[in-house]
């Protein structure tokens, strides 16, 4: 393996026992029962009853148009806005807040300026307490892993957009979290450097057994990175269709020629229909 | 950006030869400069009773700094009260921003009152303010506090509220306290507008302190320019004038310099600087 230079303990990726605890008939990590979001007094749906579940280790991408609620499904997930309806659980617990179960990516890389990468990555571990030899040690190995071993003591002003969005991924790793929610994380990159990443964060999400819900505008990045792909449709946001791809992994960029590719890109497309 | 900035010498971009000449040519010419005012005023172009000659100017110098000496306390008054008040009113405006900016409510609350407050000329209030604390020092303190409060209070307001949203998002979705998020986040985000909110405020405190003692006073440089040009004394008028223009270089160039220490992420060459001594220390297993 390419990087055998990772040295995560595995079991900070497991789900926390506790959460088996609590009375479920689903074995998802993640289950939506019938989730809205209205804003403004209920006078604006972002989010119309979304029910689903996700298995561990999913890799589950969200594609629509502006508006369709792909955030806000996003930060309900990661318990940072309360859902108006509707239950959300998340290791069989009602999701009330954010957890450390759950790790969230932005589209813009959020890194602190006056940080060097590896404080900007133990930034999490500090905030949940003291700072281990060991966590500097996984936070240099989560930089390596993400192709940034030179650049560990670089400020973020030194680094490209791109190598910010990866430190951002080693802080994200950091937080030991086994579910990944990311809006859009390399949304505001070119085309190569987002394809060269996309392909990468696969090898990653699968490296370090998470699971993962990644936000995109672009179809066809949406079925080449996912197990499941969520097509969602604006006015009111309404996750409108589910679609499996059953690909073998790894996948190479090639895939995305074949027919049987472009035949769920046309499925994807069919649902979002009129919406250009 | 700030008035020393552009008096900043070029950097010796083609070493420290072209540096030196530089300087040399500076020199040259402030010298012609300052012959030219002397022939001027000795040939009667120029009225040495309000310019006064450099040579009396100088023989000035050696009265207020040495044989009379008077200066050096009317100074240190001067002084103390430009970083009293400072001190004063920047802490008052830093504490209250953090106060108004950390609470929605209060914030609201406070926009009328700010605004008009930002209408007002401070300096207006000097008369009052000497009614109600007197011709002393106090009086001088207060009117610097007011001079010095609010562009400290503003930029640190504006530094709190535009901390970026998803930034904010991700210090939550990492369950961090109110004070992680005040002391990690908010704070080191709001110093270069703070610091820049601070280098304004001590540009205005050393006039908002001589301004009060034009108004109203017996003692500090202020009082000592008013009773020189009261008395047609020009050159002492002038060593003044010269000395609080030293005084302002100076106080300057030292906040630049901590605000350069303090927000070296602005700063190409301190964050380089800055990463290889984190560097060095990691390695020694310091602390971070
Ligand atoms: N805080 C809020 N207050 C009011 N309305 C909101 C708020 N957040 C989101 N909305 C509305 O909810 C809807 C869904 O927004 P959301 O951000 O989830 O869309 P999105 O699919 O992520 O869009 P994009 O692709 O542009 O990021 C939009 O109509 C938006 O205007
Ligand atoms: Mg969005």
């Amino acid at each position: 393996m390419a990087t055998d230079g990772f040295a995560v303990p595995q079991e900070k990726h497991m789900p926390p026992k506790t959460a088996q605890i609590s009375a479920t008939d689903s074995p998802a990590v993640i289950a939506a029962r019938r989730v809205r979001k209205t804003f403004g007094d209920g006078r604006v749906l972002a989010l119309e009853d979304a029910s689903f579940d996700i298995r561990p280790g999913e890799f589950i991408t969200m594609v629509g148009p502006s508006g369709c609620g792909k955030s806000t499904l996003l930060r309900i997930v990661a318990g940072l806005i309360d859902h108006s309806g509707g239950d959300m659980t998340v290791h069989g617990s009602a999701v009330t807040g954010p957890r450390n179960d759950v790790a969230m990516m932005f589209q813009k890389p959020t890194l602190l300026a006056w940080r060097t990468a590896v404080e900007n990555v133990l930034l999490p571990t500090e905030l949940a307490g003291a700072v281990t030899k060991a966590d500097r040690e996984k936070a240099l190995s989560l930089l390596e892993l993400v192709g940034l071993k030179d650049f560990a003591f670089s400020f973020p002003s030194q680094l490209s957009g791109g190598m910010q969005q990866r430190v951002a991924l080693a802080r994200l790793l950091q937080t030991g979290a086994d579910i990944l929610l990311l809006d859009e994380p390399f949304g505001a990159l070119d085309e190569f450097t987002r394809e060269h990443l996309n392909v990468e964060l696969m090898r990653i999400v699968a490296e370090v057994n998470a699971t993962a819900m990644f936000v995109t505008h672009n179809i066809g990045e949406a079925i080449f990175l996912a197990d499941r792909v969520f097509v969602m449709t604006p006015r009111p946001g309404r996750l409108a269709r589910i679609i499996d791809v059953p690909f073998a992994r790894p996948r190479k960029p090639e895939l995305q020629l074949t027919p049987e590719f472009n035949a769920l890109v046309a499925e994807a497309r069919a649902v979002l229909g009129g919406l250009e | 950006m700030s008035a020393s900035d552009q008096i900043d010498l070029p950097k010796g971009m083609a070493g420290g030869a072209s540096t030196r000449r530089i300087l040399f040519n500076h020199l040259a010419i402030l010298v012609c400069w300052v012959g030219l005012w002397e022939i001027g005023s000795r040939a009667g172009v120029i009225d040495p009773l309000f310019f006064p000659r450099p040579s009396d100017i100088l023989v000035g110098f050696w009265r207020l700094y040495i044989t009379q000496g008077n200066i050096w306390f009317h100074l240190g008054l001067t002084m103390a009260e430009v970083v009293a008040g400072f001190v004063a009113g920047s802490a008052l405006g830093i504490g209250l921003a953090f106060v108004v900016g950390l609470s929605d409510t209060v914030r609201r609350f406070l926009k009328p009152y700010v605004v008009v407050i930002e209408a007002t000329p401070r300096i207006a209030i000097g008369p009052i303010v000497i009614a109600a604390f007197g011709f002393g020092w106090t009086s001088k303190i207060v009117i610097v506090m007011l001079v010095c409060f609010f562009a400290p209070f503003v930029n640190t307001l504006n530094g709190i509220i535009n901390v970026d949203r998803d930034q904010l998002d991700m210090f939550r979705s990492m369950r961090a306290t109110r004070v992680q998020t005040f002391r990690k986040l908010i704070l080191p985000e709001a110093t270069p507008e703070i610091m820049a909110g601070l280098r304004l405020a001590m540009a205005s405190a050393l006039g908002g302190a001589l301004v009060a003692e034009f108004i109203a006073s017996n003692n500090g440089v202020g009082k000592l320019i008013s009773t020189y040009t009261g008395n047609l004394n020009m050159a002492s008028a002038f060593v003044c004038v010269l000395t609080l223009s030293a005084v302002g270089f100076f106080i300057l160039r030292g906040m630049e310099w901590i605000d350069r220490w303090l927000v070296f992420w602005t700063d190409r060459e301190r964050t380089e600087a800055v990463g290889r001594k984190r560097a060095q220390r990691w390695q020694k297993g310091g602390k971070l």
